[in-house]
């Protein structure tokens, strides 16, 4: 487990991948950019737990938002904010 | 309650199963008798104390919003008697910002503190709908927020749990701690009830 | 996964249910049987909360959106210990 490679105000993209197994990134935040608000701390990765891997990835949670309006186009006006292990995300500039 | 199956007929095949992990030497029904001890021991109640603490003592607040396992354990209450140890954050609503929460994965829910999440949190029509339009959903449940207040939805997709710490309601200066705690729906709690 | 149970967003599903006054923690003893066998073999590390929720999302979409919630935790629980026998 390393250090959280992203810190809060960054900008970051989530993954366009729809993985063959379990994960906790929803689909309607899949390639989607926005704003790391809250650094979690490191837990167990939920996809490798769900396979069963002896040895899971342990990863920064960071707490991202997002604008509604990006999400699901107009009218938007709310924030959705989602938890996302750190493989679940790329920086974005 | 059930879907597509009567309840007995479930209820049968719960205790076929539970009779065969018993018989596997996996669990007992004293072990069974006393998780259900536990998760009923967790109530709205306890997150209403929470809540009114902080509206009473602003350091408390302070520390609630901080950390809110430590503020926890100030008042006697865990996070650590569920499935998985699990981070307990507080977010809190102003006169400019509503949270609201949701699991739309699952129905996550800080269990341990609250017991049980209510039945409508775990429907497939709010955790598909608060997401995309949560004023839509608030106003179903009686809550009609002011259009400039901002309302951020918490999608709990990882290991924390959250609870909301509503606005206290104005005119209850002269009420105690206890009378503020009574204040506190569970629905409050989640962010679709003003209090 | 892309299944059934990633609702974030999805439409057509209706009103929320209505707030149920002084509900119950659980709603029938079978619940909460449920609900503690999960618990219980969550403690014993038969299967990790992971696996628990996968076991959930691989029910057949039909299937899943019929079940009750507890009615999924129990073909969870009842999948993941399939090959443990009771007579043990």
């Amino acid at each position: 487990m390393g250090e959280p490679r992203f810190a809060v105000g960054d900008r970051v993209r989530t993954s366009t991948v729809d993985p063959p197994h379990h994960t906790r990134l929803p689909r309607y935040a899949r390639g989607q950019v926005g704003e790391v608000v809250e650094v979690q701390g490191c837990w167990p990765l939920a996809d490798d737990r769900a396979r069963g891997l002896s040895d899971p990835r342990v990863e920064p949670v960071y707490t991202v938002r997002f604008p509604a309006e990006a999400l699901w186009g107009p009218p938007g006006g709310h924030w959705v904010q989602v938890e996302l292990w750190e493989s679940y995300l790329e920086g974005a500039t | 309650m059930s879907g597509q199956h009567t309840n007995s007929e479930i209820a049968v095949r719960v205790r076929r199963l539970e009779e065969r992990l018993i018989g596997a030497g996996l669990t007992s029904d004293d072990e069974l008798d006393a998780i259900i001890g536990q998760v009923t021991s967790g109530s709205p109640a306890n997150g209403a104390r929470v809540v009114a603490r902080a509206w009473v003592d602003p350091g408390y607040r302070e520390r609630l919003l901080a950390d809110g396992n430590a503020a926890l354990a100030e008042l006697g209450f865990s996070m650590s008697t569920g499935p998985q140890p699990q981070r307990f954050t507080v977010v809190e609503n102003t006169p400019t910002r509503h949270n609201v929460l949701v699991c739309t994965l699952c129905s996550c829910y800080p269990i341990a503190l609250l017991g049980p999440s209510p039945s409508w949190y775990k429907s497939e029509a709010y955790r598909a709908r608060v997401v995309r339009e949560p004023r839509a959903v608030l106003a179903e449940f009686g809550l009609e927020l002011p259009a400039d207040t901002e309302i951020v939805v918490h999608d709990t997709s990882a290991e924390s749990r959250h609870m909301v710490l509503p606005m206290r309601p104005a005119g209850t200066e002269g009420l105690s701690e206890e009378e503020l705690a009574r204040l506190v729906t569970r629905e409050g709690l989640i962010g679709t009830a003003a209090v | 996964m892309a299944r059934v149970h990633d609702v974030g967003g999805q439409t057509g599903f209706g009103p929320v249910p209505p707030v149920e006054e002084d509900e119950p923690p659980f709603h029938a003893d079978w619940e909460a049987r449920v609900y503690a066998l999960n618990v219980a073999m969550l403690r014993r590390g038969v299967y990790n909360l992971d696996q628990f929720r996968d076991a959930i999302e691989r029910m057949p979409p039909a299937e899943y959106l019929a079940a009750s919630y507890y009615e999924r935790w129990l073909h969870a629980v009842e999948t993941l210990t399939a090959d443990k026998a009771g007579d043990g």
